[in-house]
């Protein structure tokens, strides 16, 4: 076992690292750590990552951190998880958002409430420095579990060329469904009964089409899930109906969205590529399409049915539980120094995320940065309407029941009513021993 | 006469005390020798139980002892998250058999199983026949044949995604002028499972060759030639001699290309994550799914020992079929 790890931590780091982080032999004096990592999207966040370890290492010579890539959310999860099983746990990790309260029933995670109260600092005080939408995905029961450290909200690309074409405004963007939906109608080409241009494209693979419902769902005025109780989603209510209505009738109505279920790549690809004139994807893509879109684009709030709203996405930092203290400690120290306005600010600029500290904003570098690329405020403007990311017990199945149920939905074979009442069937199905122990367990 | 009467009867008496003494030394001397010849084998193969030590060690470790928790854990589960893990009997055995995304993984598994081996199988018989003479543009096209095997499947997926890709990728992109609706080939439910099967094939049909190239090596060259003389044509040489003696070839193709079918599921991982609606879940994802999404370690372990024991069936049905063709005429 502990060959094994060594053997797979040894590897994770001469991969991912590079030798730029190699252990030198300790004898004494600094905790050693590991944080482990996820890189969710493309680019060179790994390398990102070892310059920030190192710089920690550099003003901190009482702790030895040592970043472990751990591939992407998913992965990072089924990492965690066996390094706590095997007693093992490493003192931080960059975890998905939306794992906490699942990680939090099943007894996995540090409560950080005594490290705030040890710092002499109140939780409100410590929550108060980042945007209001994160608290609800770091706080479970009134306690604090994880530290925002990256995150994202959906944003609506669109390529302003194409729509000055069809004789657009790009500089007022479609802010309704009604809106959208007729651009979509001027931006698709047609020759004969073939698309040779979509007006928009909206991704769905595991993860991103759950994401993209709450999206809708929520600027239909629905909720998704119970914020406040891990044991309940609201798949066959109306508010997501009529969300997932409208994405059909964009298929197979209007003709305007391409068939299918369409991965975030894809679409992105197809976005840069001009096959599609417009895409809803996440902030966390913007600095692809900076560098690689050869035409104007515009990015905008997603457009309203009922009310302007959208769920964060992205990731915080946690501490897992079973953890000796000194480790706990460094582990901590950190995590505070990676959420700094500094340190945010600069992450945020090198990865295209927004910083969840609010005071990361007003630093020099990046109020410099925001001047130069506009199209980075709109997505810190539209945190003013964002939400907390869909989390329950065991919230990828739950989170699955529902998209298989919309991907059977935008290949024409089933109606969204029917197939919503199907996946509220399957997630209660899911819910039902975690409710068995809280909701329904009566005196 | 006397004499001779006693040493008969002392022949006698040695010849009955021969038969009771025997035993005697049977009970003790043949013993020793057992154990004797055990040490002497052991002292003799000492070293090579030395030289196996560490792999022992390690299967131990990691194969068997891996297979033994595997087994223990089929057996608990939990009833709510905070409860206790109880012993379950086969409970968790049964609920992964009630389950309609197992028995899909399993008719999707078996779709893909035929789907890919025999096209495989076939593409790689017609290359090796093709090929099978040794000169230097065979062995060229041998070797550009052969390559698929050499990328990993990983990367062969990563590269696939970009071919499938809707709209604008290199399938579309020539295909797409000939149909009347672009295909969205890993988004489509009814689709994406042969699309997945199409990598299998091209990724495997070269490693099969090699087999096939080998096997045609042993077709006796007297036996052609004499075919030859009897005016055999090619059809009949390949009906009648060259596919006999490819038989046991065939067989043990088969089992490994049924095998690759259930153990390699890298490009589900890469291209669909089992999607769209799990209409590209196979088994192994399906305890991959189990194990790390709902985080059910009785149902993983319960659906993996279900699929050893049927791997474990068919590769002993396949030996068996293998051995009794070996032995029979």
């Amino acid at each position: 076992m502990l060959f094994s790890r060594r053997l797979m931590l040894g590897l994770a780091m001469a991969g991912s690292m590079a030798g730029a982080l190699a252990v030198p032999a300790m004898a004494e004096g600094p905790t050693e750590i590991d944080l482990f990592f996820p890189v969710p999207v493309d680019g060179k966040l790994a390398r990102d990552m070892g310059t920030l370890i190192k710089e920690f290492n550099e003003t901190h010579p009482d702790v030895k951190a040592t970043a472990v890539y751990t591939g992407s959310y998913d992965d990072t999860l089924i990492k965690t998880r066996a390094s706590i099983k095997a007693g093992k746990p490493p003192a931080a990790v960059i975890m998905s958002a939306n794992f906490l309260l699942d990680m939090q029933i099943e007894n996995e995670l540090t409560n950080l409430d005594s490290l705030i109260a040890a710092d002499g600092t109140t939780k409100e005080k410590f929550l108060g420095q980042f945007f209001p939408a994160l608290q609800g995905n770091a706080v479970i029961n009134r306690s604090v579990y994880g530290v925002p450290f990256h995150n994202s909200t959906p944003l609506l690309y669109i390529n302003a060329d194409k729509a000055k074409e069809a004789g657009l405004d790009p500089n007022k963007p479609p802010q309704t469904w009604a809106e959208l939906t007729d651009w979509a109608k001027k931006l698709t080409k047609r020759e004969g009964d073939k698309v040779t241009q979509w007006g928009i494209a909206i991704p769905c693979a595991y993860d991103y089409c759950g994401w993209m419902m709450e999206t809708l769902t929520m600027s239909n005025g629905g909720r998704y899930y119970n914020e406040e109780f891990g044991g309940e989603v609201y798949y066959d209510t109306p508010s997501m109906l009529g969300a997932l209505s409208w994405w059909n009738d964009l298929v197979a109505k209007y003709k305007v969205h391409p068939p299918g279920a369409t991965p975030g790549p894809a679409v992105s690809t197809s976005f840069i590529s001009g096959n599609a004139a417009m895409m809803m994807l996440s902030t966390g893509s913007l600095t692809y399409v900076r560098d690689n879109a050869k035409f104007a684009y515009k990015v905008a709030f997603i457009p309203r049915n009922v009310r302007n709203a959208v769920p964060i996405g992205g990731a915080s930092l946690i501490v897992p539980a079973g953890l000796e203290a000194d480790k706990q400690k460094a582990a901590w120290t950190l995590i505070k120094w990676m959420t700094s306005p500094e340190k945010s600010a600069w992450w945020s600029r090198a990865t295209g995320y927004f910083a969840p500290n609010m005071a990361a904003y007003k630093t020099p570098e990046m109020v410099d940065f925001l001047n130069k690329n506009p199209d980075a405020k709109t997505a810190v403007e539209q945190l003013d309407v964002a939400k907390p990311w869909f989390a329950t017990y065991k919230t990828v199945p739950v989170r699955k029941n529902l998209e298989d149920e919309v991907m059977l939905v935008l290949n024409g074979k089933k109606q969204p009513k029917e197939a919503l009442a199907a996946a509220q069937k399957a997630a209660d199905e899911t819910l039902k021993p975690y409710n068995a122990e809280t909701a329904l367990k009566l005196p | 006469m006397a004499a001779t009467m006693r040493s008969i009867s002392r022949r006698d008496e040695m010849s009955l005390a021969e038969p009771a003494a025997l035993p005697v030394a049977a009970s003790v001397a043949p013993r020793l020798h057992v154990l004797k010849r055990f040490l002497d084998r052991f002292k003799a193969s000492l070293p090579a139980y030395l030289l196996l030590l560490p792999s022992l060690v390690f299967l131990a470790l990691f194969t068997y002892g891996a297979m033994g928790r595997v087994l223990i854990d089929a057996l608990y589960q939990r009833a709510t998250p905070k409860a206790p893990v109880r012993f379950v009997g086969l409970d968790n055995i049964s609920a992964v058999l009630a389950d309609p995304a197992f028995t899909g993984a399993v008719v999707n598994n078996l779709i893909y199983a035929v789907g890919t081996a025999v096209p495989s199988i076939a593409l790689a018989l017609l290359f090796a026949l093709a090929l099978s003479r040794t000169h230097a543009v065979n062995s060229a096209l041998r070797a550009a044949l052969f390559l698929p095997v050499l990328i990993p499947m990983v990367a062969a997926s990563a590269l696939f995604l970009f071919i499938f890709l809707p709209n604008v990728g290199l399938l579309d992109y020539y295909i797409g002028r000939l149909l009347p609706v672009l295909p969205n080939w890993l988004g489509d439910p009814d689709i994406a499972l042969y699309a997945i099967m199409i990598i299998t094939i091209w990724k495997n049909a070269g490693y099969y060759m090699l087999f096939f190239l080998a096997g045609l090596q042993a077709v006796p060259e007297d036996v052609m030639e004499a075919a030859h003389l009897d005016g055999a044509g090619p059809y009949q040489r390949l009906r009648h001699i060259i596919l006999p003696e490819l038989k046991p070839t065939f067989l043990f193709v088969t089992v490994i290309a049924i095998l690759n079918a259930v153990t390699q599921v890298d490009h589900v991982f890469v291209m669909t994550q089992g999607g769209p609606s799990n209409s590209t879940n196979l088994v192994l994802f399906y305890i991959y799914q189990q194990a790390v999404e709902h985080y059910d370690v009785g149902k993983a372990s319960a659906a993996t020992l279900l699929t050893l024991a049927a791997l474990m069936g068919l590769t002993a049905l396949s030996f068996r079929t293998l051995a009794n063709r070996e032995g029979g005429p």
